[in-house]
């Protein structure tokens, strides 16, 4: 007999701590998400832009949560060594991803079997403009004068920048079109020994983003790709005011990302918190200087604009 | 003399605790750096930026700079120690540094690579200070087609380092360019032998093909001696430490080193591995017994090592005055600038000349620091040649796949440095040099791209349109036309003598 009350004991024992155990979660007193480290993926190595733009945000972030954020460099193969990484986790939400245009064109000029909506896009953080930069002592700096020595030279006018098929190289060629034309893109290893090569004038322009000639008096920027003047930059003109069209939202973007499949409720864990970044000063003191647009554009609408992206690389190629 | 006024404030910045804890501080972290296979000098600056966010600017600029300059001459140690390049420059440190190891002189490889680092990161500073300016303006005007030729002319010290087994040398530099051309084209995009994976698209690692080629082979070879336990061989002797006077000797191999260093350092593109190449093939050829080096000359090791030390103050020169970085570390350092924001560039002397002459001040201290803790430590390190290969042998393999592993956090990049290794190994046992290898892996990258770069500029005709494309071109030729001119000349009258 008292074998049979300790038994039925220990099942109401039991039963009440598992019910009680269920009422907790059901109200969700406790925090469900995050309880151990989240992985920020970085896919340049330390010291890149994009490293310092996610080690900044980890900086911010951590003003507003207790969560902790370790950030990990995948380096390699332009960002698919990191996006395979990625790919391979679980859509737990405790990998996150440092994301540019740049991998979208990747998956596309390296033929990657990875769909780009293998990911949640969340958030993207930052919208650059595109725009042409020139030499200030090489007598062609306002674009007037670059389209002229372009006329003058028939195709073998030289455009500097990074890797073939990347970001600025499709840029120029649009800019080419749009403008009526011609031009020989000569890629370097970085952006930076290309600005070099147009420091010693062995190009005409180089593209990229306005917010590299700041702290560089030799440069202007001749050119950008939006379609009101940046506040940034009150003197550069657009595109659209020196009469060339269609070059209203040539773009670099910068967000995050996770893997598709995490849930709903994480997600909107990490909007409050880009968002609580978005506005942070330190945030904005740190990168509305160099020209960007500071943006919080949340997953729905972001993953609409990185399949457009995606999809405008398919066609092109 | 306003930069000596400026250059003395700067002093004034260091005579503070925080700023004197973080040259300490750099220079010993430096050293380790340098000193572990897998951690390069750029690696090293950028594992530290994070923990700089919270100082003060210019401290922190002076703990990163501080580490660069120590680790450039921490990866000589293991070089001269262990036959493991801990940096890609040091290959060419231990090409006489291990030789004399071997022979009981460790304390001479290490003393000189200590003074001869010291020196050479002297006067790259100095040279920084006073010529930065005109010197980034050149530098900028360095066309593809002249990288290229310097490209060309780099490859050409393959037949001085080869000596009468130049064929040889040369197959394991053709090896080298061979393994190049895995990966995606850097020009226009195309894949290239990378059989549908993208763990190929960047080709093969450096650094864990170094690590393979040298410190894995090396134990290979060992354990197929069987006698470990007679390591007596290495036993070192407390004379060898090198005499005031046997640095004077060095004075001329060191001075024109360091001055050539930092000349290619300033180049966005060259480096400090080509920097040391380059000035050990010129101490050789200067030399009244060019057949000393590769054998414990410790000429060669004073030439390396003054050569990549004074390569840091040369990448810092279009760093200062454009605002464009020359090397893989200081492109780390623009980041770290940033953070802060400070921007590099010439408006930073206006802007903010105190982060600037600091920095000049930290190199400077920071070199003399190096060498009293490299004195005392020299002390500590020569006993690793005393440690039983038993002990040595796996605790080397154990850092090299630590150190390859380190690279990318890659578990490809460690069967990778397992395969040069293994490579290294069998390349050596048929009398096949490694250090061509690594000549053509480096080199041969910067040949391709700017070959096929300055074609786009300007067509073929452009190589010889230019004057300085012409005379490297010329200065290539010679360079390989004379030692096997020399060779085939011994080589005939060694037969006649038979």
């Amino acid at each position: 007999m008292k074998k049979a009350l300790a038994v039925l004991l220990l099942i109401a024992i039991a039963s009440v701590s598992v019910f009680a155990e269920g009422d907790a979660e059901g109200t969700g007193t406790a925090p469900a998400f995050p309880t151990k480290p989240i992985k920020l993926v970085v896919y340049t190595g330390p010291g890149g832009a994009g490293d310092i733009l996610s080690r900044k945000f980890v900086d911010i972030a951590s003003k507003y949560t207790d969560a902790t954020f370790v950030v990990e460099n995948k380096a390699g193969a332009g960002g698919i060594v990191a996006m395979e990484y990625v790919a391979a986790t679980k859509p737990d939400g405790y990998t996150l991803m440092y994301m540019t245009k740049s991998n979208v064109s990747k998956l596309v000029t390296t033929d990657s079997e990875l769909d780009p909506m293998t990911f949640d896009w969340i958030a993207q953080m930052q919208i650059d403009p595109e725009a042409v930069i020139t030499n200030n002592k090489s007598g062609i700096v306002t674009w007037e004068e670059v389209v002229a020595d372009a006329k003058a030279k028939n195709g073998s006018q030289l455009w500097l920048g990074p890797a073939a098929g990347g970001l600025d190289h499709v840029t120029a060629q649009m800019i080419w079109k749009a403008a009526g034309i011609e031009g020989t893109w000569v890629p370097f290893a970085s952006g930076g020994k290309a600005k070099a090569a147009l420091l010693g004038e062995q190009g005409i322009t180089y593209t990229g983003n306005p917010g590299e000639i700041i702290g560089k008096p030799d440069f202007s920027v001749a050119a950008v790709c939006t379609a009101e003047r940046l506040p940034q930059f009150p003197d550069v003109p657009t595109f659209k005011e020196l009469g060339v069209e269609g070059l209203e939202n040539e773009v670099m973007w910068r967000g995050f990302a996770v893997k598709a499949g995490t849930s709903d409720d994480i997600i909107a864990w990490y909007d409050d918190i880009f968002e609580k970044v978005t506005n942070d000063p330190d945030w904005i003191a740190t990168y509305a200087p160099q020209g960007n647009m500071l943006v919080h554009v949340t997953k729905d609408d972001f993953n609409k604009i990185v399949q457009a992206d995606y999809d405008a690389y398919k066609a092109a190629r | 003399m306003e930069i000596l006024s400026n250059f003395f404030m700067g002093l004034g910045y260091l005579i503070n605790i925080q700023p004197a804890i973080a040259i300490v501080a750099g220079v010993i972290l430096g050293i380790m750096v340098g000193a572990m296979p897998g951690l390069s000098p750029s690696m090293g600056v950028a594992l530290l930026v994070p923990f700089t966010y919270n100082l003060q600017p210019h401290v922190a600029l002076i703990l990163l700079i501080s580490i660069y300059i120590a680790s450039e001459y921490g990866g000589s140690i293991t070089a001269v120690t262990i036959n493991t390049p801990g940096t890609p420059s040091a290959v060419v440190t231990a090409f006489d540094g291990y030789p004399l190891t071997k022979q009981g002189k460790a304390g001479t490889g290490l003393g000189v690579s200590l003074v001869a680092s010291t020196i050479g990161g002297i006067i790259g500073t100095i040279i920084l200070i006073f010529f930065s300016v005109p010197l980034a303006r050149l530098a900028v005007r360095m066309h593809p087609a002249e990288y290229f030729a310097l490209a060309i002319f780099g490859l050409t010290t393959v037949a001085s380092l080869g000596g009468k087994n130049w064929i040889k040398a040369f197959l394991a530099a053709m090896l080298g360019l061979l393994i190049n051309t895995i990966g995606i084209d850097p020009i226009s995009g195309v894949k290239r032998f990378t059989f549908g994976t993208y763990k190929l698209f960047d080709g093969f690692p450096l650094i864990p093909a170094l690590i393979g080629l040298f410190a894995l082979s090396e134990v290979f070879t060992r354990i197929e001696e069987y006698k470990l336990e007679k390591g007596k061989e290495t036993k070192f002797d407390k004379k060898h430490w090198p005499s005031f006077m046997d640095y004077w000797k060095l004075k001329f191999a060191i001075i024109r080193s360091s001055i050539l260093g930092t000349l290619i350092g300033i180049f966005p593109g060259a480096g400090a591995t080509i920097a040391s190449f380059l000035s050990y093939d010129l101490a050789k050829k200067v030399s009244k017994t060019p057949e000393s080096f590769g054998t414990g000359n410790p000429e060669g090791v004073a030439a390396a090592e003054a050569a990549n030390s004074s390569s840091v103050g040369g990448a810092l020169v279009p760093l200062l005055a454009l605002g464009i970085p020359g090397s893989a570390s200081t492109a780390v350092l623009v980041g770290a600038l940033m953070i802060h924001d400070l921007v590099p560039g010439p408006l930073l002397f206006v802007e903010r000349p105190d982060i600037v002459y600091s920095l000049f001040a930290a190199l400077m201290v920071a070199n003399f620091v190096m060498l009293i803790l490299g004195l005392f430590g020299a002390r500590l390190w020569i006993k690793v040649t005393v440690i039983p290969k038993k002990v040595l042998l796996p605790a080397i393999l154990a850092i090299s796949i630590i150190g390859s592993f380190a690279v990318n956090y890659s578990f490809f990049d460690v069967a990778a440095c397992l395969g040069f290794g293994i490579a290294g190994w069998v390349l050596k046992k048929y009398g096949f040099p490694v250090a061509p290898i690594v000549l053509g892996m480096v080199l041969g990258k910067l040949a391709e791209q700017n070959f096929r770069r300055a074609v786009i500029m300007g067509g073929y005709k452009i190589f010889f349109t230019r004057p300085a494309s012409v005379i490297l071109l010329l200065l290539a030729l010679l360079s390989l036309g004379v030692p096997l001119y020399q060779t085939y000349k011994a080589g005939k009258k060694e037969k006649a003598g038979v």
